[in-house]
């Protein structure tokens, strides 16, 4: 199936956008939680601070749905 | 005139109620950039090595730098200084809001406040109307209270900086508060202003803020605006502020519980981001020139309490008036938070050091006697809003709290000063280095004492290795050169941090406002390179040397591994904190002694610096080459 992770700041860094600056297609197996994805694509969970899917937030256990984005936020820098 | 700026500095006199206007220099402003810049100069320059901190010849020094006031981007900060009472070094501390730029529009980029008034009083200041006023109404009432009735003396259009009991009673750690909950709430600058009697500084400006380049700041601006707002941080900034890391930092293992025993507070979900939207948002709320909205104005009313209106929590206060006192309930956070900003305390100083109480009284070293029939229990707000009570009001034991958490260990004894939580006096941000050993090592290193906003390391440490000491120090330099040149600048970090406004197009804002063509963040981060020297110096020449014991935090952090959660185990050792200390000293061009060296000091063009720690045998000589460079940046740049 097929995932669009967003990300920002230090995070798009190990992200590596491919559709947009801040976007990055992934395939994916179906039933993986977003922790797996992840890690599978060699993003620590701890420089994900939060996770939504539209306006909600998600847990990283969360099993994405194909065709879904999701939007990672990386750990405020001291604040 | 000068482009970029206010054009004026004042100096004011309480004494003998002699106001200055003085011209600012252009030399001057581009020396110093401004905020934390002219403050460190000018202390360093005019403040007598002896003198107390809260004693008249201390001077309380306020500053918008070179981009408050102005649109490019996020000018909103407005530093105040003066030595602080805490750390008896350099102090500053940043506030955003709306004070800076209205200082700004009435033609001021600096006030120099001296001496001490023979009655409270406030500052009047509407453009070239300067006039020190009578405060007797104002003196007493809460923060939040005062500035609420000099706004409706005054009117809406005035900007208001002031004290609460806590800073007139010269509790070291009070604050100066802006916009009922915004504070520069480090380092007792609250405390300096009230040793002066002023209540506070309400200003109106009506100018323009002449601008070299109109246009171009306007296109820049606007296309930073649109860059941004479709960046993907926005939205959740915009949404929870930094409430939400108080998750992260307890999945981490980073989250200060019970005064720092250990570092995951198994009852978080109840203090984070969302309870916090959930239950008590009223309203997003912005500084000068923003359209992140990362402030959040909350509603709360506890069983028998007043209704109260609160900026926050954030995620320090969530941290240190949260879990660190054992609370679990964001209603009860929020609550802790009024009664810090009504009062007029830092409340990450403030949450810090019931924390202190909590665990001196659950240990038995202070008892139900000296705490005036109450206890003082983790989590149970009553007990909290006592203490808070006794230390802003100075009543028994609370004395002793009031003039900070080292003074309070010292007359408590008992081995008490083992988990007295600091780094020169300040206490901890809301971090707990042991599972993050750079977070400990900036805390240890910081100017003015264990505060996070001179370097935040920890995803670095996850990365390289909660356990690892060494190869990090040079990145801590980095940090503590950028972060604090956006408060030498007078603008919003989190641009930068958070949703990839580079440091670089600060520059371009800089050079838009002022004219300044060739000015380049070289220029910027030697001149964060010799505040932090000169700062150090100061401080030496202050309190004696060699720096390095200065540079200890208590015996908690390299004595105790951390017992729960996911840092369990985690352990520095005194060896451990002296190997990372001598690679920093090494970055930094100082000697083995945490002194600077007369290498690093000539390099920086701080001539009257070294003379005067060679006079008193405190300047360092370097057995390695002076680096050229000082600090590394770390991968990812966005550091």
């Amino acid at each position: 199936m097929t995932l669009y992770l967003k990300a920002g700041g230090m995070l798009r860094e190990y992200l590596q956008p491919d559709v947009d600056v801040f976007t990055r297609r992934v395939e994916c197996t179906e039933g993986l939680s977003l922790r797996d994805i992840l890690i599978s694509i060699g993003i620590r969970p701890v420089h994900v601070a939060m996770a939504f899917s539209g306006d909600r937030l998600i847990p990283l256990s969360h099993v994405p749905s194909d065709g879904e984005t999701i939007t990672l936020r990386p750990p405020v820098q001291g604040g | 005139m000068i482009f970029g700026f206010g054009g004026n500095s004042i100096r004011i006199n309480l004494k003998t109620q002699d106001i200055q206007r003085i011209p600012l220099e252009n030399r001057f402003a581009r020396e110093w950039l401004g905020g934390r810049g002219f403050i460190s100069k000018i202390l360093y320059d005019e403040v007598p090595r002896e003198a107390d901190p809260l004693g008249p010849e201390n001077k309380l020094i306020v500053t918008p730098g070179v981009l408050s006031g102005h649109l490019a981007p996020t000018g909103s900060k407005c530093c105040f200084g003066a030595i602080s009472p805490l750390s008896n070094g350099h102090g500053d501390s940043t506030v955003g809001g709306h004070f800076g730029p209205e200082l700004k529009f009435a033609g001021y980029d600096l006030l120099i406040i001296e001496e001490i008034a023979d009655k409270p009083v406030y500052l009047f200041i509407e453009d070239d109307r300067v006039e020190i006023r009578d405060a007797a109404k104002y003196w007493g009432l809460g923060s939040i209270e005062a500035e609420k009735l000099f706004k409706e003396d005054l009117g809406e259009d005035f900007e208001i900086a002031i004290i609460g009991p806590a800073g007139e009673n010269l509790v070291k750690f009070a604050c100066v508060s802006h916009d009922y909950g915004r504070q520069a709430g480090r380092c007792g600058i609250g405390a300096v202003m009230g040793s002066k009697r002023v209540k506070a500084i309400a200003v109106r400006g009506t100018r323009s803020l002449p601008t070299y380049d109109v246009k171009g700041t306007l296109d820049f601006t606007s296309a930073i605006i649109k860059r941004t707002a479709v960046h993907p941080n926005m939205a959740p900034w915009q949404k929870y502020g930094t409430a939400m890391f108080v998750g992260w930092a307890n999945e981490h293992g980073v989250y200060p519980t019970h005064n720092f025993q250990t570092t995951f507070f198994d009852r978080y979900a109840g203090i984070d981001g969302q309870p916090l939207v959930d239950k008590l948002l009223v309203s997003n709320k912005a500084c000068f020139g923003c359209w992140m909205n990362c402030g959040k104005y909350s509603k709360v009313q506890l069983p028998g309490k007043p209704v109260v209106f609160v900026e926050g929590p954030e995620y320090e206060t969530g941290a240190l008036c949260g879990g660190n006192c054992g609370f679990d309930r964001i209603e009860d956070v929020a609550y802790n938070n009024w009664v810090c900003d009504n009062t007029g305390i830092d409340s990450m100083s403030g949450g810090g050091i019931v924390a202190f109480g909590m665990e001196c009284y659950e240990k038995g070293l202070i008892t139900r006697e000296q705490l005036e029939g109450h206890e003082l229990r983790w989590g149970n707000v009553d007990d909290f809003e006592h203490f808070v009570d006794m230390i802003i009001y100075r009543r028994g034991i609370g004395d002793w709290f009031a003039d900070g958490v080292v003074t309070a260990a010292s007359r408590i004894g008992q081995g008490a000063e083992h988990f007295a939580v600091q780094v020169k006096g300040q206490g901890m941000s809301g971090y707990d280095g042991r599972g993050a050993p750079a977070m400990l090592l900036s805390y240890m290193t910081a100017d003015i004492g264990a505060h996070h906003n001179r370097a935040w390391t920890i995803t670095m440490d996850e990365d390289l290795g909660k356990n690892v000491i060494r190869g990090k120090a040079k990145v801590v330099v980095y940090l503590q050169h950028i972060r604090p040149f956006f408060d030498t600048a007078s603008c919003c970090r989190l641009f930068w941090g958070e949703v990839d406004v580079t440091a670089e197009e600060h520059i371009d804002a800089i050079r838009l406002v002022t004219g300044w063509s060739d000015y380049t963040l070289d220029e910027a981060m030697r001149l964060s390179d010799r505040i932090w020297n000169l700062n150090r110096a100061h401080y030496l020449e202050r309190n004696g040397g060699p720096g390095r014991k200065f540079d200890y935090p208590n015996a908690r952090f390299y004595e105790e591994s951390i017992p729960t959660g996911p840092s369990k185990g985690s352990k520095l050792s005194l060896d451990d904190l002296n190997i990372m200390l001598d690679e920093y000293y090494e970055a930094r061009g100082w000697g083995k002694n945490g002194n600077p060296s007369r290498e690093v000091l000539a390099d920086l063009d701080l001539h009257d610096v070294i003379a005067n720690l060679d006079k008193i045998g405190m300047l360092a000589e370097l057995t390695t080459p002076l680096p050229q460079v000082r600090g590394e940046r770390y991968k990812p740049k966005a550091f």
